[in-house]
């Protein structure tokens, strides 16, 4: 009778360290699934990120939270503005503000991305966008005319759209400058983007205000010229003293 | 959770046609013991459908580097050059070979670091930098192997199979070819049961390289790289490579010669442009015309094919898989016979020789 209770408690002991087995290694295989399904998540973010800043500077700021991957380098900048927001704004309702606006970014990002170029922010209705920051582009004042010139047809066709359905049409001033910058992750601890910080930038965004001045959409500087491809169409803008620079700016009009 | 990282992809249909060549695929099955599914596409390229084969370093051209540090150099170079196709070869490799699903995963996230030696570490992060950000930014990670206690001949293997599998990558993204069979294959129920008899046919063709005197020193353009690898089984195998490709009648060398140019210009890699200006110099190529065609990828001069394939090329350098696929499939339809598929040989050669050039040449 003892023997057999002895066996029985120990048969129970058997089931029930087996079952805390059981429960351990179901528990050990849940968390390797959720370790796995979180490298994967953590692996597509870093392949995601590598669109939004050079990938060797993901890479670093993985490997050490501090390093922003600083870095001098030679960048061209292009800065496009709506014309005519604000009175379009007032007119419109804000559902169909913010349908036409996003319809906008995208085809203007879509032109942009198209020619090898990286938006790198959206300031209110204008978009900055770098070409050559992300990787070493020899080609970037090509690229970014030939960005330009897409945006400028992409507009046209978005009117036609926009016109089907009685809205008014969009146009955009969009200035163009090339020179050396600071590129690299910037601003606060909260919030961090890769940017690139210099004159370049500031003054592609002065010499898109001159869109307006010379009532053209596509303007370049003299920096942009020196190497553009000769076969697009420029003509030459009067030279115009823009806020913060000292020089009065030559621009060239992008025709074709 | 996807089975893979490169699962959410975008990859057109592919852009060839695969046709059987006996010859060539028992070439390949006696080279690597196992078929190679790829070389169906280039069968009208024998040199390019050749080098597909003999430019694997795990069958017989590594005598320094591990060839398990190959597979994973393999790996997360395909990863990077987002090559579908390559990448899920490689994963079925590894795991057919027994390599559990989560040390890929962790070499792949590059997450668990502590499960990597530092040299393996290094290795790995110096064969991203290379296929990555070209060679100017792998000057960092290539001082970080040495300092790691990687001597020069396992560096420059280690770059020859990063440069390689970017060669390997392009072969395989440009046209498009479905990587949906390799994805599926390491869980279907035919490759589980087969599993140990492929393993021992995969392992059985991967055999370390013996030291291999090279015969005479060749003298067409690249031959710098064959030299660097002098005395290593590398070297006879892409001077063979090399030779067939200058060789080969599909398109004209100074066509060839542009095209290397462009991506030694888009690379940053001095060694390999001045060796491009130079041998373009020797086919009577007017300096202001390569001057032109390095600034603005186009001039009068060149003819159709050559308008076609030189801004082409400075597509390959750095891409996403489909916008590339379809500006190759536009780039398809101008061109005739053969032209496109030894147009996709060089350009993926050439990608991978220059990213290797500023490594071995400059560094030696």
């Amino acid at each position: 009778m003892t023997r057999a209770l002895l066996v029985i408690a120990g048969l129970g002991l058997l089931v029930a360290l087996l079952a805390a087995l059981y429960r351990q290694w179901r528990r050990a295989t849940a968390l390797q699934a959720q370790l796995e399904a979180a490298a994967a998540e953590l692996q597509q973010l870093q392949q995601a990120c590598a669109r939004l800043a050079p990938a060797g500077v993901v890479q670093r700021l993985i490997a050490d939270r501090t390093d922003t991957g600083a870095e001098r380098k030679v960048v061209t900048a292009l800065f496009s503005d709506l014309v005519g927001y604000t009175a379009m704004s007032e007119r419109l309702e804000p559902a169909v503000l913010a349908r036409v606006l996003n319809g906008y970014f995208q085809r203007m990002s879509d032109a942009i991305h198209e020619h090898r170029g990286h938006v790198s922010t959206f300031v209110g209705d204008g978009i900055l966008a770098y070409f050559g920051a992300l990787q070493p582009n020899p080609w970037q004042c090509n690229d970014a005319v030939r960005a330009a010139l897409a945006m400028r047809a992409a507009i046209r066709d978005y009117n036609e759209e926009l016109a089907k359905e009685g809205l008014p049409p969009l146009a955009v001033g969009i200035g163009i400058h090339r020179g050396p910058g600071l590129a690299g992750l910037v601003g606060s601890r909260e919030r961090m983007e890769y940017a690139f910080v210099g004159p370049t930038v500031n003054l592609a965004a002065r010499v898109q205000t001159l869109t307006r001045v010379h009532k053209v959409d596509i303007l370049v500087t003299e920096a942009l010229r020196e190497h553009l491809d000769p076969r697009f169409v420029l003509t030459p803008m009067p030279a115009e003293f823009v806020k913060g620079i000292e020089e009065p700016v030559v621009t060239y009009a992008v025709r074709e | 959770m996807p089975a893979n990282a490169l699962e959410h992809v975008a990859w057109e249909p592919c852009l060839l046609e695969a046709r059987r060549d006996e010859e060539l695929e028992s070439y390949a099955r006696k080279k690597l013991g196992v078929p190679h599914p790829t070389i169906r596409y280039y069968v009208d390229v024998p040199w390019l459908a050749r080098a597909l084969v003999d430019l694997h370093p795990e069958f017989g051209l590594l005598v320094h580097l591990d060839l398990q540090l190959g597979d994973l150099i393999q790996l997360v170079v395909s990863q990077e050059n987002t090559c579908r196709y390559c990448y899920a070869a490689v994963r079925a490799s590894l795991r057919i070979q027994g390599m559990s699903e989560a040390r890929i995963r962790s070499v792949e996230g590059n997450l668990a670091r502590a499960d990597l030696t530092p040299r393996e570490a290094a290795a790995i992060a110096f064969a991203r930098a290379q296929s990555r950000s070209g060679p100017p930014a792998a000057a960092g990670a290539r001082q970080a192997l040495l300092d790691a206690g990687v001597s020069a001949s396992e560096m420059k293997e280690i770059a020859f199979v990063a440069a390689m599998t970017d060669f390997m990558n392009r072969a395989s993204t440009i046209p498009a070819i479905s990587p949906y069979a390799f994805e599926r294959a390491p869980d279907t129920l035919r490759v589980r049961l087969l599993r140990p008899w492929i393993a021992r046919a995969l392992r059985a063709g991967r055999r370390r390289g013996k030291a291999t005197p090279l015969d005479g020193v060749p003298s067409y353009p690249y031959a710098g790289l064959v030299k660097a690898f002098d005395g290593s089984p590398i070297a006879p195998v892409l001077a063979k490579t090399l030779a067939e490709m200058w060789a080969s009648p599909g398109l004209s060398r100074r066509c060839k010669l542009l095209m290397f140019a462009v991506i030694a210009r888009g690379l940053g890699c001095g060694t390999c442009a001045s060796e491009a200006a130079r041998a373009l110099q020797e086919e009577a190529v007017p300096p202001a015309l390569l001057t032109n065609v390095l600034t603005h990828l186009d001039a009068p001069e060149l003819d159709p094919v050559e308008r076609v394939l030189v801004p082409f090329a400075r597509e390959t350098l750095w891409y996403e898989p489909a916008p590339l696929q379809r500006r190759a499939r536009g780039v398809r339809d101008r061109l005739a016979g053969t032209q496109f598929l030894e147009a996709i040989g060089v350009v993926s050669l050439a990608n991978g020789l220059c990213r290797l050039g500023a490594t071995v040449a400059e560094h030696p």
